[in-house]
């Protein structure tokens, strides 16, 4: 059920040119080089260590792996992490 | 993004969280609008800086989350202005200063007077001291075109003048008028300042015996302070002699004057220089008792120099008992011959007689002719020279006729 309306939304979405991000409710990540990663509209943090930070989505988490990684700047709607990023998952 | 102004003036925490999970007073803290920065794991703690207001507000939220928060780090105005108050001398501190720095600024300090040549400073001093103007006065009580105006009217020889204020000092900057030298109009005879034989002569005022070729000495009368026969008088029958009226006598007198000098060198110059070798004679004084510590033993030396150190206590520890030791140092000397070549000997002696030569001649002279004569002396280790010059040059000096 909650697939379908998700599908249907989603193509609906294709056929009127609007960013799909905002439709969907996905949530948007931006990187500058491997230096900064900002994710906005995203659900909190589960987990946070210097070369491991876990941010619960919408769908899912992002795992984030990396050195010497901070929390720049927290807010409810947007995380900026800051230092030397290695990898990105997305577990869904 | 945060200004960092805004942080400083509203005031920043560093918060560190510790207990089991601290990343859930985070999410709680986000979903509360609550901004955080620069987070960073420390062991197990999470460093997290927020902002002072919201760190009131978060109590509810760390009892939530079963975790425990300590402050590690405070930043921005608010805390500084906390400290200040308890300090409160930290603030009077600058404030005294400006005040005193403000307060002493305003007074004059100096009294400098700029640009004199022949007034004394002591006189512009005075006047502006009965002004007003000297150290200690209050700036704005005085008037600087009063004072300029006063001194321009009690000084004459004044010609501009200028009050400033340069900080704390006061400058009176005065141009003075240029008067022309007083001339001396009083009776006067010219007469010969050198021996020499006259080569010009003109006669400004007065009356003169003597022409071109002429030979004269030292003091005798060249031109005489008397005024001329007018024309007209000598056709007047000479019934009463008029008495001669004495005027100042000018001219110039040019003659030619001959200098000699001599200048001595010797071929050999002994030389003095230690050898190295010394010997220490020590007496001390106590009292007036003298006691020899060590004898010099100067019979190894054929020359020497002697070089004495006294030695003294302070006198706030030597009032009652004079304790002083004399120390003397003898240098042992070794004799040696410079020598140097007789061309070398003439012109040393030859620069000797000339530099003797330079005082007499004045500036002015023109110099004719210069001869250097090497003279035979008896003593063989002597060159001596004899410089002569010829030199043209004015000889009149001015003499007051007594009445």
């Amino acid at each position: 059920m909650q697939s379908r309306k998700r599908g249907r939304l989603q193509r609906l979405a294709g056929l009127l040119e609007i960013p799909q991000d905002i439709v969907m409710d996905l949530p948007r990540i931006t990187m500058l080089g491997n230096k900064q990663l900002l994710i906005e509209n995203h659900k909190g943090i589960i987990e946070y260590t210097p070369s491991m930070i876990r941010i619960k989505l919408n769908q899912g988490e992002l795992v984030i792996g990396g050195t010497d990684l901070t929390l720049g700047n927290l807010q409810i709607e947007q995380i900026l992490v800051e230092g030397t990023v290695g990898e990105l998952k997305y577990d869904v | 993004m945060m200004s960092k102004l805004a942080n400083y003036l509203q005031g920043a925490v560093r918060i560190r969280v510790s207990g089991m999970m601290p990343e859930k007073l985070i999410n709680l803290c986000v979903t509360q609008h609550i901004s955080l920065w620069g987070i960073t794991k420390h062991n197990d703690d999470l460093l997290v800086w927020m902002k002072l207001g919201d760190f009131f507000t978060i109590r509810e939220m760390v009892r939530k989350s079963r975790t425990r928060i300590t402050i590690v780090r405070r930043y921005g105005f608010p805390f500084t202005a906390k400290r200040l108050k308890r300090r409160k001398v930290l603030l009077i501190g600058p404030l005294i200063f400006f005040l005193a720095l403000n307060i002493l600024s305003s007074y004059v300090w100096f009294v400098d007077v700029m640009g004199l040549k022949n007034l004394p400073d002591s006189r512009i001093k005075e006047i502006a001291f009965q002004q007003g103007l000297k150290p200690g006065a209050l700036k704005n009580d005085i008037n600087t075109k009063q004072i300029e105006n006063e001194i321009l009217i009690t000084l004459p020889e004044v010609a501009w003048i200028g009050v400033n204020f340069v900080g704390t000092r006061a400058v009176i900057e005065i141009v003075e008028k240029t008067v022309p030298k007083q001339e001396d109009k009083s009776p006067a005879n010219l007469i010969a300042a050198k021996d020499g034989v006259i080569t010009e002569i003109i006669v400004l005022a007065g009356q003169t015996m003597l022409k071109k070729g002429d030979t004269v000495k030292k003091g005798d009368l060249l031109i005489q302070g008397i005024a001329p026969e007018a024309p007209e008088a000598t056709v007047k029958p000479p019934e009463a002699p008029v008495p001669e009226q004495p005027i100042r006598a000018k001219g110039i007198v040019k003659a030619r004057v001959w200098y000699e000098s001599y200048g001595e060198t010797e071929l050999a110059t002994a030389v003095h220089e230690p050898t190295g070798r010394q010997q220490l004679g020590v007496v001390l004084k106590i009292g007036s008792n003298e006691f020899v510590v060590k004898k010099p033993d100067l019979t190894q030396f054929a020359l020497y120099e002697q070089e004495a150190i006294h030695k003294k206590l302070p006198l706030w520890r030597n009032s009652g008992l004079i304790v002083e030791s004399s120390i003397d140092v003898y240098h042992e000397l070794d004799t040696s011959w410079l020598e140097i070549t007789l061309e070398q000997a003439r012109d040393a002696a030859r620069t000797k007689a000339l530099d003797q030569l330079q005082r007499l001649i004045p500036q002015t002279a023109h110099i004719l002719s210069r001869n250097v004569e090497v003279i035979k002396t008896t003593e063989p280790n002597l060159v001596r020279v004899k410089v002569t010059i010829e030199a043209e040059e004015d000889i009149v000096q001015s003499v007051m006729i007594s009445q």
